[in-house]
């Protein structure tokens, strides 16, 4: 078979178990804690590092920000032999109980996106694998992060449906977004990120498995505060350890799913 | 506080988790599986026992068919004090590797009600909650019960959309490929109830999971052109003693979990 399009992988490249953080420079740093690791590909936003972590293969490739490049990257890994995706990225809170720096493990997300509903019908459940979840909540005691179960809000925006004036450029504002970010809250929703729910849903229809944690860097209740401004270079909380709990979660969750399945414990779905 | 309107309990009447089946009929049987059990309360489609399975406080309420008679049961439950909810129903197959008498465990539900359209947008996820699922699975494996993690669609309609099922022939296009497309999303099974128990669950900060007997498979159904429940579903004692003890397994185990992490 010949490389995939986008993705510049054949089959034999990437381990089972695959990481999925968005920014491309993030894939060295998670590689980094790896006992071995080297880049199997690099194109467009998509970068793919593979190794082993205490003993277990394992890849890593950057998604890019949103769920139309996030989609290619499933189908193009999918093809070349990947079965367990976790996603590994940075997300807001919509929970007064969650301080930044927490991580947010995902069992599920609603489903504010565009690219899943042309895979499947809305009423489908944006669903993390049970094995995956976990594994995540094991990986976090292990650790001894601070960290939440709950659903996450995947949106195809990063700008938009703030609750006031200020959030997109030249304070463009509609009034549907006023309570969006408040409704989310009543719902328990833990979390707002740009992925999760495409790649709950492929993984899912496909009969793979997928799960994602990610950690928190604001609240996106008050990160604009009264003013409404969004400035998320001054505002979002990057204190340099944030991502590397974020590299070691991932890798830690890999550990212990390949651990399990190997024992049997798992339902492999 | 008088009693809830529907179901016609006070507090103090239900334990902190109930037993959801749909069938009123049901829950005297599911009561029988206890060490001692009686009944508080039965009004149209809800009744409700109370009583102790194997050390563990225990309730099981009936919800009636479908997710408006289900939503309701869950309103009163949860203001009288339930805080875990484990539906015990049956369902269609939409897999062939998940066969009559095996039981299914849901982590999540396509959202194909109304009720749950109601309470919060479709975007929203039916899912289940991580421990509701992880009791289930040891209930079925300590039980030897083979059994099925993965997502139900539930429906508001038990007649149709399958050609030939509804009275007279009735059919609309849309229907034709819609089991087939359900199936083909990897969803285990078909019934009625578990995506407005799971998304009300989530909203109020609640615990909630479902099992259910797969007690007939879907496909069965569009083969024959003719749509006979009482001649191809199996809902016979034993079955549904086994979804009973699988139920109550499930709850004995999260209340166990529950006092392991309460005695850290």
């Amino acid at each position: 078979m010949s490389l995939q399009y986008h993705l510049k992988l054949a089959p034999g490249d990437v381990a089972p178990y695959v990481l999925l953080p968005g920014d491309p420079g993030r894939v060295p740093l998670v590689a980094s804690l790896w006992d071995e690791a080297g880049e199997v590909a690099s194109n467009r936003e998509y970068v793919t590092f593979t190794g082993t972590y205490r003993g277990v293969p394992i890849s890593c490739t950057s998604t890019g920000i949103g769920c139309p490049s996030t989609a290619i990257a499933m189908e193009e890994l999918a093809r070349v032999g990947a079965t367990t995706f976790v996603r590994i990225g940075t997300c807001g809170t919509l929970q007064d109980d969650v301080s930044n720096g927490d991580i947010a493990i995902f069992d599920s997300a609603a489903r504010h996106d565009g690219t899943s509903r042309l895979y499947a019908p809305l009423e489908f459940p944006a669903v993390a694998s049970h094995d995956v979840v976990e594994a995540s909540i094991a990986a976090g005691e292990a650790l001894g992060f601070r960290y939440h179960v709950g659903t996450t809000r995947t949106a195809d925006t990063f700008y938009a449906m703030h609750g006031r004036p200020g959030s997109s450029f030249n304070d463009y504002w509609q009034s549907s977004w006023r309570e969006h970010f408040e409704d989310l809250r009543r719902l328990n929703v833990l979390a707002a990120e740009m992925e999760a729910s495409v790649i709950f849903v492929l993984a899912r229809i496909w009969g793979l498995r997928a799960g994602g944690v990610a950690v928190v860097l604001d609240n996106v209740l008050r990160v604009s505060g009264e003013s409404g401004s969004f400035d998320p270079e001054r505002q979002f909380e990057h204190g340099g350890d944030e991502i590397e709990h974020l590299a070691r979660m991932g890798s830690e969750i890999v550990r212990i799913l390949a651990e399990r399945d190997d024992a049997g414990e798992t339902e492999k779905r | 506080m008088s009693l809830q309107y529907h179901v016609k309990l006070a507090p103090g009447d239900v334990a902190p988790t109930v037993l959801l089946p749909g069938d009123p009929g049901r829950v005297p049987v599911v009561a029988s599986v206890w060490d001692e059990a009686r009944e508080l309360a039965s009004n149209r489609e809800y009744v409700t026992y109370t009583g102790v399975y194997r050390g563990v406080p225990i309730s099981c309420t009936s919800t009636g068919i479908g997710a408006p008679s289900t939503a309701i049961a869950l309103e009163e439950l949860a203001r009288v004090g339930a805080t875990t909810f484990i539906r015990i129903g049956t369902c269609g197959s939409l897999q062939a590797h998940a066969r009559v008498g095996d039981i299914a465990i849901f982590d999540s539900a396509i959202r194909a009600d109304g009720a749950s359209a109601l309470y919060a947008p479709l975007e929203y996820p039916a899912v289940a909650h991580h421990e509701v699922v992880d009791a289930a699975i040891a209930a079925a494996r300590g039980l030897e019960v083979p059994h099925h993690v993965g997502t139900t669609f539930s429906t508001d309609l038990f007649y149709v959309p399958e050609p030939g099922s509804a009275f007279g022939g009735y059919e609309q296009s849309a229907w034709r490929e819609r089991y087939a497309d359900i199936a083909r999303t990897n969803a285990i099974a078909a019934e009625m109830e578990t995506s407005v128990l799971l998304v009300l669950a989530r909203i109020w900060g609640l615990r909630a999971g479902a099992l259910a007997l797969v007690s007939d498979a879907v496909d069965d159904t569009s083969e024959s052109g003719e749509f006979v429940p009482e001649a191809t579903f199996d809902v016979s004692a034993e079955p549904i003693d086994r979804l009973a003890r699988v139920g109550c397994e499930t709850a004995r185990i999260l209340d166990e979990r529950d006092r392991d992490r309460s005695s850290y």
